[in-house]
């Protein structure tokens, strides 16, 4: 079999960091070749080396037997590599066909020669099969056509070697399938294809061999049909139960949270909630495991009182709620560690000390009167007490928010959700982008939470931080809940089987 | 020690500005021939050489600061009000029209135009507020169309229906009604009194009540205050209708001091007078009046300067607008992360050199 790409001993280093380390990959022509790996294994890295946007460390690139040195997406574009990116790169003011030629380098002079390009891009779209509308906008066409004519301006450009990152995330199942069939035909036709997806079905359904990726290096690679779904994703999370240095508890009592049947933007399976039922007791930390975009903003959102539940009912201590507004969660001792801290959680250009006290100006505590005169004493006496208990370093207290590392700002919006003495604490990756140091001390005071008796929802795409708090683990795929777990020696094949949809 | 060094360089960015500004109008002034020295000095003695002159200033300021508050509340929130001149003149005119067609007269009468300019004022604000958070349109837009609404919906006044027998301007108000000087002797009015109050009431709310501090919540990072529960939508409609009311109160008290009747070309630039006067007062209320009072000295200095040296008055346009360039681009530099390192390079060596 001809060999369309060949990845030798590719590094990417970043600071100590290895994102990639000695990976080995060959891509066969005609061939749909799968790189598997969990958020954060090194995917996205290793295609951004492909495409020319990173270049690595160390390693060579041989591509049609040849090495290159891809410096730059243009290069790669001109060597035959194309890529679909998980979030479209289209002009949506401008025409599918616009679109398609957009940055096409074959028209000499001033002005583009249409009917010839024209008749090139419609014998293209015929040959794969690729059905367009040339002339509507990018605005008007659904996402799946979109994609379609993603990979058609790929292929316009010359690609012989498609990387599809994700591709089948925004579509629907019909999409899907129609997705499949023109991979199915571009590797017929002799194009190749590097496939990334974390469903397992699409993975079995599509791929002729794997490539399994965990942090940064090549575990193995498998041909479709000597394996499994089980295996997969054995050989994907790759590790073995250590024991949480946290004692596992069971909590009883009345729930502070009940969700029944929570739907919202059904049809989105990435941005959606398909019929969500789950409950948080006071004293546990209830995790929810998922790859990252299986509805999990979502669900976050609708538990704070960000967005509404289209359909379904949740109940906060036995009483269902019927307004959907942060400020009644707020006032029901809902707490909320959001996802973004910089855009959700805190005012950047205020000070750490106001940013303590966000919610609560209006409180005797900190104003006079109902808040109609604050005290700002009372306000800085506070922040410096909160500032030496959850160890907040800062040179002082009235320093802009913004100009703190992410660990201490992580710090201020912990300190200031655990102090307003919350029943219900929804943390959506509480730890994302922290030091060890740091993303220590934010699980002892969450662990100190639940010891007090605050129900926890632990939201995380780390599956680590996962199994290490949570008391009990609901796993969640495209919006629904695929499975409830122990958090007492969880069973972790099943449950990395069920991220995965399975 | 943190608030020190941030109001430090808060306030370092319009002084150099200005500063700057008048480095280069010396340039300009000598390029014509004149001794910058002297025009320099005869701008000054214009705008605060005698009692009279500083009272003379001091009435110029008076609208300045109406429409610089409007712009700088409106900015606190984060919604952007460039409809600062159509409030303004809403206002003068609803309080006109309240005064005329009711002939109220005296302390009574007084009182009806300044209410009626306020409401006045607030509703013409909110129109554009409501818009933008019911159907999302741009404020900015909305406000300045609206400007051209309030200034031809004055014209209709002026010349059709209270005209003034044959000229384009109305009667004046009854004399009962004109707001007296405050100290004889200097021009300025009540007028500035109510001013520099709702300058002191917006500084007090701002920085120091429970809703204000929210209010600037929600104009530095919407999201964040939603998230936190804060009703944003109820405070960008407040900001704009309190916006408006002040500007509606600037109109009316304006008419009243100052003005007297409508007449073509009133108002005309005291709405981006006043964004841009905001904006170099770094939206700080008091500061903003400062900047006020400073930009009508250069208005009422620029004639004496002219009389004594025969620099053209535009050349004080010219500073001012140089002090709006440069203090707006003074303050995007400091918001630039090299700017950041490298104050901190230099107190950081400061702080070594002290032990």
């Amino acid at each position: 079999m001809e060999e369309m790409l060949r990845m030798e001993h590719i590094s990417k280093r970043f600071g100590s960091f290895y994102a990639n380390k000695d990976v080995n990959l060959t891509v066969n022509r005609g061939e749909v070749l799968t790189i598997l790996g969990e958020n954060g294994a090194g995917k996205s890295t290793l295609m951004n080396i492909l495409i020319g946007l990173y270049q690595p460390t160390e390693g060579k690139i041989f591509f049609k037997g040849k090495e290159e040195r891809i410096d730059s997406p243009s290069q790669a574009v001109k060597l035959g590599i194309g890529m679909v990116h998980q979030h479209f790169m289209l002009v949506e003011a401008m025409t599918v066909f616009e679109n398609i030629i957009l940055g096409d380098k074959r028209s000499k002079g001033v002005f583009i020669d249409r009917e010839a390009r024209r008749r090139e891009i419609l014998e293209l779209s015929e040959r794969y099969g690729l059905d367009v509308e040339l002339d509507k906008l990018i605005t008007e066409i659904a996402v799946g056509a979109q994609q379609r004519v993603e990979i058609l301006k790929a292929l316009y450009h010359g690609a012989e070697l498609l990387i599809l990152d994700e591709p089948s995330a925004a579509l629907t199942d019909i999409e899907a399938e129609g997705l499949f069939a023109i991979m199915h035909k571009l590797v017929d036709e002799g194009k190749s294809i590097i496939f990334i997806s974390h469903k397992m079905r699409e993975v079995l359904h599509i791929s002729d061999r794997i490539t399994i990726l965990r942090a940064g290096e090549v575990v193995t690679t498998v041909k479709c049909s000597e394996t499994d779904g089980q295996k997969l994703a054995n050989l994907m999370i790759g590790r073995e139960l250590s024991s949480s240095q946290y004692e596992k508890k069971q909590a009883g009592g009345q729930p502070v949270l009940k969700l029944d049947g929570v739907r919202y933007h059904e049809q989105s399976k990435h941005n959606g909630l398909a019929g969500i039922t789950m409950e948080v007791r006071p004293g546990e930390i209830v995790g929810i495991a998922g790859v990252d975009g299986n509805g999990q903003t979502q669900l976050a959102q609708v538990i704070t009182g960000v967005i509404a539940p289209e359909k379904g009912t949740l109940s906060l201590k036995g009483k269902q709620v019927s307004v959907f507004d942060p400020s009644d969660f707020i006032e029901n001792n809902v707490s909320h560690v959001p996802e973004d801290r910089n855009l959700q959680g805190l005012v950047g250009d205020m000070s750490i000390s106001d940013n303590l006290v966000l919610k609560a100006t209006g409180s005797g505590r900190f104003s006079k009167g109902r808040g109609l005169l604050l005290r700002p004493k009372a306000i800085r006496s506070h922040a410096l007490e909160l500032a030496g208990e959850y160890d907040i370093r800062c040179t002082s207290v009235d320093q802009d928010v913004r100009s703190l590392s992410g660990g201490n700002q992580q710090k201020v919006i912990l300190a200031r959700e655990l102090e307003s003495g919350p029943e219900l604490l929804v943390a959506v990756h509480p730890t994302r982008g922290l030091d060890i140091g740091a993303t220590r001390f934010v699980h002892d005071q969450m662990i100190e939470a639940r010891d007090k008796g605050v129900g926890i929802l632990l939201i995380s795409a780390d599956f680590d931080e996962i199994l290490e708090m949570s008391d009990r683990i609901l796993v969640i795929f495209e919006g629904q809940i695929m499975g409830e777990y122990s958090g007492q020696n969880p069973p972790i094949q099943e449950i990395s089987l069920a991220m995965t949809g399975k | 020690m943190e608030k020190l060094k941030r109001s430090l360089t808060g306030f370092l960015v319009p002084v150099l500005s200005i500063l700057l500004a008048f480095v280069i109008g010396a340039i300009i002034m000598a390029c014509l021939g004149a001794n910058p020295f002297a025009a320099m000095a005869a701008l000054f003695q214009g705008a605060f050489g005698t009692v009279a002159s500083v009272g003379t200033t001091l009435n110029r300021a008076s609208p300045l600061i109406f429409t610089a508050l409007c712009a700088c509340f409106a900015y606190k929130c984060g919604v952007f009000n460039l409809g600062g001149e159509g409030q303004f003149l809403i206002g003068a005119t609803a309080a006109f029209c309240a005064v005329h067609l009711s002939g109220a007269k005296g302390i009574g009468g007084i009182l009806l135009a300044l209410l009626v300019g306020i409401a006045a004022g607030g509703l013409w604000g909110m129109i554009p507020g409501i818009l933008k958070i019911t159907r999302g349109l741009n404020e900015m837009i909305i406000s300045i169309m609206l400007n051209y609404v309030a200034t031809l919906f004055m014209g209709v006044i002026y010349t059709s229906w209270i005209r003034d027998a044959n000229t384009p301007q109305t009667p004046s108000v009854d004399d009962t009604l004109k707001l007296s000087r405050v100290i004889p002797g200097m021009r300025f009015t009540w007028a500035l009194i109510i001013a520099l109050g709702v300058g002191l009431l917006l500084y007090y709310f701002l920085y120091w009540t429970s809703p204000g501090f929210k209010l600037r919540a929600v104009g530095l990072n919407m999201t964040a205050s939603r998230f936190n529960g804060f009703p944003v939508n109820r405070y960008i409609l407040m900001s704009f209708l309190i916006s408006g009311a002040i500007a509606g109160l600037g109109g009316a008290s304006d008419l009243l001091g100052t003005q007297f009747r409508l007449i073509n070309g009133y108002g005309s630039g005291y709405g981006f007078d006043g964004v841009a006067m905001a904006l170099i007062g770094q939206l700080h209320p008091i500061a903003t009046i400062i900047v006020a009072i400073f930009f009508a000295a250069l208005r009422v200095g620029a004639t004496s300067m002219q009389v004594a040296t025969g620099v053209p008055t535009s050349v004080s346009d010219i500073i001012q607008a140089l002090v709006i360039v440069f203090s707006v681009a003074g303050m995007a530099l400091t918001k630039l992360p090299e700017f950041e390192a490298f104050r901190l390079r230099v107190s950081g060596k400061k702080e070594k050199e002290g032990k």
